[in-house]
């Protein structure tokens, strides 16, 4: 479905994030949505972003909305804009992976760390957690990233918190 | 009373087992999800139903019934 949306021009591009992002790296945990990260094709003559479109596309195929959610094969899913430069970066460097024959884009598990890390909820933390556990991390591209978009503070008091 | 678990081998086949996990075929690890996601919806719904439910007011057992004539 987010395949076609942006063959459609719905979209102009996606990346699966959060837990389920997490999930081709890590292994899976309960959650209850999944979130793709999009940019919106630039709209003429306005500057607010809306998802109207993409709400709209969807009802089309059937899909029900419930609340800010889309419901997509029996899961909300949200769709998330991807704004702030950290985020532009990491669906500009999200990468192609292959679920059964089916093409998917996934964020890189440098980046999902590093969006987890700077949205901070205790289950972001435990999620930066979970990659360095996992050694899923590129601990040289990681720490560029956060050098890159400011997260150095946040990252150096996670690892006097969590990591030392 | 003896402690008879050995926790650093406990903790190592925990260990064991999310590497297992983490490295299982893509699919496979989608499945789980599926699972888990049927299963966290349930638990959620159960708890909602708890919350709202309507809910009969408890009998005063032992009241005897009001006699009518």
């Amino acid at each position: 479905m987010l395949n076609q949306m942006e063959h459609d021009g719905v979209i102009k591009r996606y990346a699966i994030g959060g837990a389920v992002g997490a999930t081709f790296y890590l292994e899976p945990v309960s959650t209850l949505d999944v979130d793709v990260f999009i940019a919106f094709k630039p709209q003429q003559e306005s500057i607010i972003v809306s998802p109207a479109p993409i709400f709209d596309y969807l009802k089309r195929f059937g899909c029900k909305m419930e609340g800010e959610y889309v419901v997509i094969s029996g899961w909300p899913v949200q769709f998330l804009p991807a704004s702030g430069p950290l985020l532009e970066d990491a669906l500009d460097n999200a990468v192609e992976v292959d679920v059964e024959g089916v093409p998917a884009r996934d964020l890189t598990a440098e980046y999902l760390a590093a969006v987890a890390l700077q949205t901070g909820r205790a289950k972001d933390k435990a999620s930066v957690l979970q990659f360095i556990e996992a050694e899923a991390l590129d601990r040289t591209k990681f720490e560029e990233i956060v050098e890159r978009h400011q997260l150095v503070d946040r990252w150096r008091d996670f690892e006097r918190q969590f990591v030392e | 009373m003896k402690n008879n678990f050995d926790f650093e081998r406990i903790w190592e086949s925990k260990r064991a087992l999310r590497r297992r996990l983490a490295t299982a075929p893509i699919i496979e690890k989608l499945r789980m999800l599926d699972a888990l996601h049927e299963r966290a919806v349930a638990i959620r719904g159960a708890r909602f139903r708890e919350a709202t439910a309507v809910q009969e007011k408890p009998g005063r057992y032992g009241d005897r019934k009001e006699k009518t004539s």
